[in-house]
């Protein structure tokens, strides 16, 4: 495929997947509407909308199947707001069912999956869609409307102003002046103050009150408010509410003929509008045009495009770091002393901006961890049907924002995890009232930034992990042996589970806690340069904590020497550092350690590991890197200080290479190799489970 | 007919920009046979080889090279270029010739896009610009077996008692593919 209709696919996938994102998110409110008594109806025509633009683009790149999928659930979503087919939990199934096989579409353009069975959704939405009940009685009839107006009246306004009518909700007629020149801006505060408490029908231009700087509209509402106050709501606009009459003959009052009665026009339009107002913006399609204007205010970036950004930054820091020593060696000339304060003064402003764009390009980055979260709700929604779990999720913080690179990894481990709390963590309805819980289980999800980090918890209040259980597989297993076992505190012993090999899949259903593939997920946080750590009670519920790095475009790095060669490690990983005390190296089992607080550390030293030149300091240091409940103290000789990097790949050739994340420059033409930490610490302590879970006194105390 | 340029060569880390498009210029030079091939000469060990010039993006002087561990034999260890960290490997070494105790003031790394990314290639010397008429070319399959893979070819510039060794990039850099896992 040519770079060009990559680049065309991609851009296909990014906005599809946006809608199919935008549509989950606005079927759970549906969804938690609908639970609720209140399924707002422009719920249902977002998600309409949505359906029949990616209708639309997947026509337009010929993605035939998607097409059709979305033509379907279109149709049925046509019905929903027509009233034809009730929205309720069945419906709703097979709406989310219909969102889910869009989603796996997009997965098998993108190459991730072959097969898409399309069928089941297509049957589901026919049925449904047979099952469309025959209008009831026309309730308004008891209404006098204007014929004319039922006339022009969308088939989905007349579907709205007949479902207000059968409820009972008080409906009102009203007509409201506005000026050419602001029509658009006042005629969208109108709507904002007016969504809480009515429901606007339609507006229609009226034929009488319109002149040439202003245009009157007719506005049908539905409110259950009572008349002052609507009256009062809409109050700064020139407008008069009088509601529709039973039976009764029902009038206008003209138009408040009032051009002298305060301006309605504030100014003179700035220039003349030719263009009358057009008609077809009215109702449903008029928020297009509002949608359109939002999306011309951002712009979609491939991120490869940032990269660059950044590694120019990267590059002007390296320039900065070059002017500032000139700005040095000039101050050593007292004849140029002048000269030199002036440049330290540019330089100083560049280094200050220079700053600010480093910052606005990171900030680009950053996306709210709130997407994800849709997508897990709709993942957890799913599993705990599958299951026959009834399952509450409350998501706290969904606006903390994490680099985008971040948020697209972080997505299957957040997965893994949600569906491990529905499918072992939250126990059956039974069993939660035999033991005196809420029978329905709750799932949080957590986010917040702490310091430079983003800490998101997945919290559940179910059964917990029985750590005499995990303890048992585990010396099953071969991970521990039962001596040492009893050193171990509980908090420790759980956090076997995330030991490859722990879990099989014979475990999962005999075990109550949790363990597929925790180890994976263990090691795709550590990748990011992330820590997972695991809390629970029995009975209580579990919580796991994922401490993560808001960017990986910029880390804080730790900068050590090892005889000639400087590396870098993420300080995301280091614990402390700490003298090496020669004396206080034992060798157990042909490993070395050192006791760091009462208890036994690995220690490996980088010069040994890594064959390079040896050493001839005197004094060393240990860097204490730790992934969970793994330590490792790494041998160094000197430490250099604390640095921001940009980590980059190394090449395809060095692609083999364990032990490196990338290299970065320094600045001084210093390429310096950064440490892949985990890689380090499944090298040399893989096959030794043993020293894996040393406990940890020092960090104290579980919830 | 041979036409030889004097390159010029500019202070580190600056650089010759050769060819705007190396990959389509290596297929043009591989495939065109019957018409004048462009190519970089340069020294290894005393002997005189060249690669295609389209293949060649730029000639760097030698800048510090920071060492990778655990890297491939050949491999000197890797070099900012803008700001791209890039490999290094050593001419030398993957051709399985010793190692010089210092490296000449000539020597020099050649930009060189091996298909799946740009490395650096460290020769002695560059020494200049070819043009070879097929005339000038005697084809691997023509000089017979026992050349490696490599070798494209041997070209003979008329008029000198010159004997260059025309490389393949693509095979050259092969053997950095096979270091999978551990190296």
């Amino acid at each position: 495929m040519s770079d060009e209709a990559d680049r065309v696919r991609d851009e296909f996938l990014s906005e599809s997947q946006e809608i199919v994102e935008a549509l989950s998110r606005d079927l759970l409110l549906l969804d938690h509407g609908q639970k609720h008594g209140h399924a707002d109806p422009d719920l249902v025509n977002s998600v309409f909308r949505g359906v029949h633009t990616l209708k639309g683009i997947a026509g337009m790149f010929n993605y035939r199947e998607l097409s059709e999928v979305a033509n379907v659930l279109e149709d049925l979503l046509d019905h929903v707001r027509l009233g034809r087919v009730t929205l309720e939990q069945r419906s709703l199934d097979v709406l989310f069912e219909g969102v889910e096989v869009l989603q796996r579409l997009l997965g098998a353009v993108r190459g991730e999956s072959h097969q898409v069975d399309v069928a089941s959704f297509r049957h589901a939405a026919h049925d449904l869609l047979g099952t469309g009940s025959p209008p009831t009685p026309d309730a308004l009839e008891a209404y006098d409307l204007d014929p004319s107006l039922l006339g022009v009246l969308t088939e989905y306004e007349e579907h709205r102003l007949r479902t207000n009518a059968e409820q009972r909700v008080p409906l009102y007629r009203a007509r409201v002046r506005f000026a050419l020149s602001s029509i658009d801006t006042d005629l969208d505060g109108l709507k904002a103050r007016l969504k809480p408490v009515a429901e606007i029908i339609t507006y229609l231009p009226s034929v009488e009150g319109s002149g040439d700087d202003a245009i009157e509209l007719e506005i049908l509402l539905a409110s259950s408010t009572p008349l002052a106050e609507l009256r009062l709501l809409v109050g700064d606009a020139p407008i008069d509410v009088v509601p529709l009459r039973k039976g009764g003959s029902q009038t206008m009052p003209p138009p408040p003929s009032r051009p002298e009665a305060g301006p309605i026009v504030r100014e003179e339009a700035p220039r003349p509008i030719t263009a009358p107002l057009d008609l077809e913006k009215r109702g449903g399609e008029g928020v297009e045009g509002i949608a359109l204007r939002a999306v011309a205010k951002t712009v979609r970036v491939d991120i490869t495009k940032l990269d660059h950004l950044m590694n120019v930054i990267g590059e002007l820091g390296i320039v900065r770091s070059a002017v500032g020593r000139i700005v040095d060696r000039l101050g050593a000339r007292a004849e140029l002393r002048q000269l030199a304060s002036e440049l330290q003064r540019i330089h100083r402003s560049f280094e200050r901006h220079l700053e600010a764009l480093q910052d606005g390009v990171l900030d680009v980055r950053m996306v709210p961890l709130g997407q994800t979260f849709d997508r897990l709700a709709r993942a957890m929604r799913q599993a705990a049907r599958e299951d026959t779990k009834e399952v509450r999720l409350s998501v706290t913080g969904g606006e903390t924002e994490v680099d985008k690179l971040i948020v697209e990894e972080l997505i299957d481990p957040l997965l893994h995890l949600i569906r491990n709390a529905v499918g072992h963590g939250i126990e059956r309805r039974e069993e939660r009232v035999a033991s005196g819980k809420d029978p329905v289980g709750i799932i949080a999800l957590n986010a917040y930034q702490k310091g430079s980090n983003v800490v998101i918890e997945i919290e559940d209040d179910g059964a917990g992990i029985d750590a005499e259980r995990v303890l048992a597989r585990a010396i099953s297993r071969g991970l521990v042996d039962a001596s040492s076992a009893n050193e171990l505190d509980e908090h420790a012993i759980r956090q076997f589970v995330f030991l490859p090999g722990f879990s099989t899949t014979d475990v999962v259903t005999e075990l109550s806690g949790r363990g597929v593939g925790l180890d994976v997920v263990r090691t795709n946080i550590a990748r990011l340069g992330g820590v997972i750590d695991l809390q629970s009670a029995p009975g209580i519920g579990t919580k796991f904590t994922l401490t993560l790095p808001i960017t990986l475009a910029i880390l804080s790095a730790l900068v050590m020497r090892v005889g000639e060669q400087t590396f870098a490690i993420p300080l995301t990983v280091v614990q402390e550092a700490l003298f090496l005390d020669p004396d206080g190296v034992s060798l157990i089992d042909g490993r070395e350690m050192i006791s760091l607080r009462g208890t036994s550390l690995p220690v490996v030293r980088l010069q040994e590991l890594f064959r390079t030149a040896p050493s001839s300091t005197a004094r060393q240091y240990v860097v204490v890197t730790s992934l969970g409940q793994r330590r490792l103290g790494l041998v160094v000789d000197a430490l250099e200080g604390q640095q921001d990097i940009v980590t980059k790949p190394l090449g395809p050739s060095l692609a083999g290479v364990r032990g490196f994340a990338g290299a970065t420059d320094l600045g001084d033409q210093r390429v310096v190799l950064v440490l892949d930490a985990p890689a380090l610490l499944d090298e040399v302590l893989s096959s030794e489970a043993r020293f894996l879970a040393a406990p940890e006194p020092a960090r104290g105390g579980y919830a | 007919m041979t036409a030889t340029h004097p390159l010029p060569l500019v202070g580190a880390p600056a650089e010759v920009a050769l060819a705007t498009s190396p990959r389509t210029a290596v297929a043009r030079a591989v495939r065109e046979d019957g018409a004048t091939q462009e190519l970089l000469a340069f020294e290894v060990d005393d002997a005189k080889m060249a690669l295609p010039l389209g293949a060649v993006k730029e000639i760097l002087k030698v800048a510090p090279i920071t060492a990778v561990p655990r890297a491939p034999r050949a491999v000197l260890g890797i070099l900012s270029v803008r700001g791209h960290i890039t490999t290094i490997v050593s001419l030398r070494a993957t051709l399985g010739l010793a190692p010089l105790d210092a490296l000449p003031r000539s020597a020099r790394i050649l930009l060189v896009d091996r298909g799946v990314e740009v490395v650096g290639v460290l020769v002695d010397a560059v020494t200049e610009v070819l043009r070879l008429t097929p005339a000038e070319i005697e084809a691997a399959d023509v000089v017979g077996a026992g050349l490696a893979e490599h070798v494209r070819g041997i070209g003979r510039p008329a008029g000198t008692s010159d004997v260059v060794v025309l490389l393949d990039p693509i095979a050259l850099l092969r053997p950095l593919d096979a270091t999978r896992r551990g190296g």
